[in-house]
């Protein structure tokens, strides 16, 4: 493990202390990656995602001002935009061989895993699975996850709480079976 | 509350770890080059800088107008105005001279002045006096207007030609009618139009004599007719080009002044101290940023509309991707 580096910015009068890439690379890996994880309900297609993210984030690193947020949610707001990004060329792809075919393309299907939470988890939409990651699993605070995700922090309360409602009825019923 | 507990441990506890081969694709990037750039600002801080900034650019630009502008007074050679400040008299000492004719040169001499008279009664004498003042020197009354409404002010309105070489005379005369409040004089040289319908009438007189020697010799019929249609023609143009140039000669004769006597009561006389220039300075550099203000407000009212149209395309593209965005993590 490498140590963690932190440098002060080069803007005399900011003095933030600003970590290196590659420090907050090793460190938010993992959580971008359960992340993307969650919002695709893929591990394949979230590692690739994950990948790209930070591609992007070493690309827009000199951006980055640590005054106005975490990297773990810096990082967060790409990878949806990323995911989303991957989301819309499947619709595109799905469309064309729709049209090419004549028949319904083929949908990618969503591979967590096989125990009883997986399987309920693979059920829930990609806005509950990413809402329960962001604040249960990566454990961001209200208002952060609320940023990452484009809502209010009461939007993004009640859609945790009907999403975790909705996953435990969904065990039950895994667990029933 | 136990449920809850074991379902965020379980949840926690998924193996969704990044694989190896992803870990060291991450690293691998290493550390992109650091760039100085500038420091991120938001645009609410770069607004709390930015509008003071400009205030005080304006602000700083209309006092440097202002100093500039009233530490100078141009007059233009042929124009001269001078008009007492809210309608304060010219004082005759302060009074600039007339502007005077050259003599050597033709020129159309314009001037207007406005003289306060006492009351309605010598309103009435003052008229009587500038039209003899006219009269005396060569010149004539053009017209005469005279309203004098109760309550109103009373005013006469005077055109008078005077002949050019004596009209200084004559308006040092009309200025001694009353109180001079306001006095402007236009200089217009005429001898480069002069001398264009000198050489016109020159070229016309040359052509008709030698059309009328041509007629005399013995010619084809048809060449006869041309010629004496264009000596016609000639003959017109000579009438009408010395006309104009009679026109112009007297133009230059006769100055045209148009004199305003009013009993209007003058304001208050601004007393002339140290704080002139200062006072003119606060003045010119109000204007300035009055007419800045106009400006603005100009371009606001024209660029309104786009600025409406392009808030509502910015605002209907978020709302548009937003709804995209429920409608894939809905599936």
């Amino acid at each position: 493990m490498r140590a963690v580096n932190a440098v002060t910015s080069s803007w005399p009068g900011l003095q933030v202390d600003r970590p290196t890439f590659a420090s907050v690379a090793e460190r938010e890996l993992d959580a971008v990656h359960r992340y993307l994880v969650f919002l695709t309900g893929n591990r394949a297609v979230a590692e690739d995602l994950t990948g790209e993210t930070f591609e992007k984030a070493f690309r827009g690193w000199p951006r980055f001002d640590p005054r106005r947020g975490t990297p773990r949610a810096w990082l967060c707001r790409i990878a949806r935009s990323v995911a989303l990004d991957h989301f819309r060329a499947e619709e595109r792809r799905r469309r064309r061989e729709e049209r090419y075919a004549g028949s319904a393309g083929e949908v990618v299907s969503e591979v967590l895993g096989p125990s009883s939470l997986e399987a309920a988890l693979a059920q829930l939409s990609p806005a509950e699975r990413e809402v329960v990651a962001l604040r249960v699993v990566l454990d961001l605070d209200g208002p952060t996850a609320a940023r990452v995700l484009g809502i209010s922090p009461t939007a993004c309360s009640t859609r945790l709480s009907r999403a975790l409602k909705r996953l435990e009825e969904l065990i039950d019923d895994e667990r029933v079976r | 509350m136990n449920e809850f507990a074991e379902l965020v441990h379980d949840l926690r506890a998924l193996p969704t770890a990044a694989p190896e081969s992803l870990r060291e694709r991450v690293l691998a990037l290493g550390e992109p080059v650091p760039r100085r750039t500038l420091p991120q600002v938001s645009w609410r801080r770069s607004l709390v800088v930015l509008v003071p900034a400009c205030a005080v650019a304006l602000v700083s630009a209309a006092v440097v107008h202002g100093v500039f502008s009233s530490g100078t007074s141009p007059k233009p050679q042929a124009l001269t105005s001078e008009r007492g400040v809210a309608g304060e008299a010219l004082a005759p000492t302060t009074r600039p001279p007339f502007v005077p004719p050259d003599g050597n040169r033709h020129q159309d001499y314009e001037a207007s002045m406005t003289v306060r008279v006492k009351d309605l009664d010598a309103l009435t004498d003052r008229t009587n006096e500038a039209m003899q003042v006219a009269r005396s020197y060569g010149g004539y009354v053009a017209s005469v207007q005279q309203s004098t409404q109760a309550g109103e002010p009373g005013e006469a309105y005077l055109i008078l030609r005077v002949p050019v070489g004596r009209v200084e005379e004559a308006m040092v005369r009309l200025s001694d009618l009353g109180t001079v409040l306001a006095r402007q004089v236009s200089v217009v040289d005429l001898e480069q139009t002069l001398r264009q319908q000198r050489a016109h009438i020159l070229r016309l007189k040359l052509f008709i004599a030698r059309a009328t020697e041509q007629l005399k010799a013995s010619l084809p019929a048809d060449v006869r007719l041309r010629l004496q249609l264009q000596l016609q023609g000639a003959r017109d143009d000579l009438a009408r080009v010395t006309r104009a140039n009679g026109a112009t000669l007297n133009q230059a004769a006769l100055s045209h002044v148009a004199l305003t006597l009013t009993t209007q009561k003058a304001a208050t006389p601004v007393q002339k101290s140290s704080t002139g220039r200062f006072e003119r300075a606060a003045r010119d550099a109000g204007s300035f940023l009055a007419g800045t203000g106009a400006v603005g407000l100009f371009l606001l009212i024209v660029l309104s509309p786009l600025i409406v149209v392009a808030g509502a395309a910015v605002v209907g593209l978020r709302a548009y991707r937003r709804r995209e965005e429920r409608r894939l993590l809905a599936a």
